[in-house]
């Protein structure tokens, strides 16, 4: 009798969640090694962009997946993080420092609008007026002498402390990796506080959301600026990674790899969501001589797991995990009963 | 009154779906709202949460001395309006507890920016709020399912969800749209003891739109019936049962009586 009660209150100690640093702070430290480890510095390279796609994908998350609101305009606000944090060190002098969390904010801005047509439109709407949003973007930057045009921007500097300089993929990969890990450490407090009950609410029933006191416009401008934050931090490091960005970094193509991350990983899935990001981009990166049918794929694959996957790998993993605890508890049960 | 509503109208294109009505409820008071299909009873409901806006020039509501004529409804959720759908609404995607929570959002006190950083007390506030949406949740008898995807219960679990997520909101008036609908008759008895014990343990006020009329009439102090948009009887349920006009709205002609009684009884 005593077991199956403590069974019982087992199961409800796991409804509160207790959230501490120390598993990210190991999580950091393991990931340290792995530049020394790398065969060779373009698998660094590489490991940047799986981080820098992982903070993306974290981002959209947010807005996608946990709130719900179909925006495909996110390849714009990456533009806006990258360009700003550019121009800021270029023509303002600033260090990376400085231009980081100016590009974060400026791009949290755009995102603010970007988040305005959702007010009134919904699903396909809403995804064709941002798309609209995202590609306008690029083509305002091709049309603008003085972001570049079409040649892009060049000599963007490298972060820098003193006169150490991040000027390798290795070096620059102890920016990167963290700042990752951050992202999702937030969006995991995000996600199991009221703001992301919030966000769900929203997303699962908006007049029900509203009557139970929920601001739902003001949660979704919240969740467009959240992801907006992410996409402004990718674009500053990406631009600060490779120092030369151009506007054909930001088309629609690579909209649909950011789509394909968040729903192979299972939208509103965090870890899923990492796993969406890593898988995409490697792939992204192996059929690199095949760009005929790179778009084929992600847009197949897109498809295919609507259909047969709603809920993408992260639906996967919950269910292996769920069915884990049902059959341990089963176990306490059975042998409580014996006894 | 903790509830008013003045010269209330709202048309839907050429559909009158309230007109003139005044309504008024008093604090502390269990108010059945009947009347046949179309009369308006969901209307007034979504009227008062702030669903929808009265017409121009359609009159006003007044909440606990406040007019909230067309207000927001988390505006109006905030001031203490809590209510329930017919069509329940719960969030699908959401465990149990999780739906409660939600319906806990306006007294949620730690800021957004908190929550994403994991500040202060966030957690502690977090633990305090599940341990009282379990007491919530154990007062309806879901407690054992509070970490379910509110999808894998059953319809008459999901009505308690969905009450228990008004309750969650702590209202001062709560309005349940057809609670008992759809739920087996020993369920019933057991949901008309929860009425009863929110008014006595919260001192909730409660406003249940029925067509079950042996829930209205055992729970209810007073009843009002609504027909087209109108206000065509108010009074106790006895006094109800005895009013011809409310037999002819739902049975369309007099009837002895005796026999009015028994249908209202049975």
């Amino acid at each position: 009798m005593s077991e199956a009660l403590s069974g019982v209150t087992g199961r409800f100690r796991r409804l509160h969640g207790r959230f501490t640093l120390g598993p990210w702070l190991v999580g950091i430290a393991v990931l340290s090694p792995f530049p020394l480890l790398a065969g060779n510095l373009y698998q660094v390279h590489l490991v940047n962009v799986i981080f820098l796609n992982i903070m993306i994908a974290t981002g959209l998350n947010i807005v996608k997946g946990f709130c719900g609101q179909v925006t495909v305009g996110h390849f714009g606000l990456y533009a806006i993080g990258a360009y700003s944090s550019a121009l800021l060190s270029i023509h303002l002098g600033v260090s990376f420092w400085v231009a980081l969390p100016m590009a974060i904010m400026v791009t949290g801005v755009a995102g603010a609008i970007v988040a305005m047509p959702s007010f009134r439109l919904e699903g396909a709407y809403l995804a064709l007026a941002t798309l609209g949003m995202g590609e306008s973007v690029r083509i305002f930057i091709s049309a603008t002498e003085f972001l570049g045009a079409t040649f892009g921007i060049s000599n963007i500097p490298y972060p820098q402390i003193g006169d150490f300089l991040f000027d390798t993929p290795a070096r620059i990969y102890y920016i990167i990796m963290p700042l990752s890990l951050v992202g999702i450490f937030l969006s995991m407090n995000i996600l199991r506080s009221s703001l992301g009950r919030a966000f769900k609410a929203v997303r699962d029933d908006p007049i029900s959301a509203a009557t139970s006191g929920v601001d739902v416009r003001k949660y979704k401008l919240i969740a467009f600026v959240l992801s907006a934050f992410y996409a402004g931090c990718a674009g500053s490091l990406y631009a600060h990674l490779v120092t030369y960005i151009h506007p054909e970094n930001f088309n629609i193509l690579i909209m649909i790899t950011f789509l394909v991350m968040v729903v192979l990983g299972g939208l509103g899935h965090i870890w899923g969501g990492v796993i969406g990001a890593t898988l995409v981009t490697l792939i992204y990166e192996w059929t690199r001589p095949y760009p005929e049918y790179q778009m084929l794929m992600f847009g197949m694959t897109a498809v295919l797991v609507v259909i047969y996957m709603p809920k993408g790998i992260g639906g996967l993993l919950d269910r292996f995990f769920a069915t884990r605890r049902f059959l341990a508890i089963r176990a306490v049960r059975t042998d409580a009963s014996a006894d | 009154m903790l509830l008013q509503t003045e010269k209330l109208t709202k048309n839907f294109g050429g559909l009158t779906a309230i007109s003139n009505l005044d309504f008024a409820v008093a604090e502390g008071e269990i108010r059945g709202l009947i009347g046949p299909n179309g009369s308006g009873k969901s209307t007034l409901f979504n009227l008062i949460s702030g669903v929808y806006e009265p017409d121009r020039d359609g009159g006003r509501i007044e909440f606990d001395g406040k007019d909230i004529t067309r207000k927001s409804p988390h505006y109006i959720a905030g001031l203490g309006v809590g209510r329930t759908f017919q069509l329940l609404r719960i969030f699908s995607e959401m465990t149990v507890l999780e739906n409660l929570l939600v319906g806990h959002h306006p007294h949620v006190k730690y800021g957004s920016i908190a929550a994403t950083l994991g500040l202060g007390g966030v957690w502690a506030e977090e633990r305090r709020m599940k341990e009282r949406m379990l007491e919530i949740l154990d007062f309806v008898g879901l407690a054992d399912f509070a970490g379910m995807p509110a999808t894998e219960l059953s319809f008459g679990q999901r009505r308690m969800v969905a009450l228990a997520r008004a309750v969650a909101m702590e209202p001062t008036l709560l309005m349940l749209d057809e609670p008992a609908a759809g739920l087996s008759p020993a369920n019933v008895e057991e949901l008309q003891e929860i009425i009863g014990l929110l008014r006595k343990r919260r001192g909730l006020t409660i406003i249940v739109v029925e067509h079950i009329l042996k829930v209205v009439v055992e729970t209810c102090d007073t009843v009002t019936v609504l027909d087209h948009g109108e206000k065509i009887g108010e009074g106790t349920p006895d006094e109800i049962s005895n009013d011809h006009r409310v037999v002819e709205a739902y049975l369309g002609k007099e009837m002895e009586d005796e026999e009015v009684r028994k249908v209202f009884r049975s």
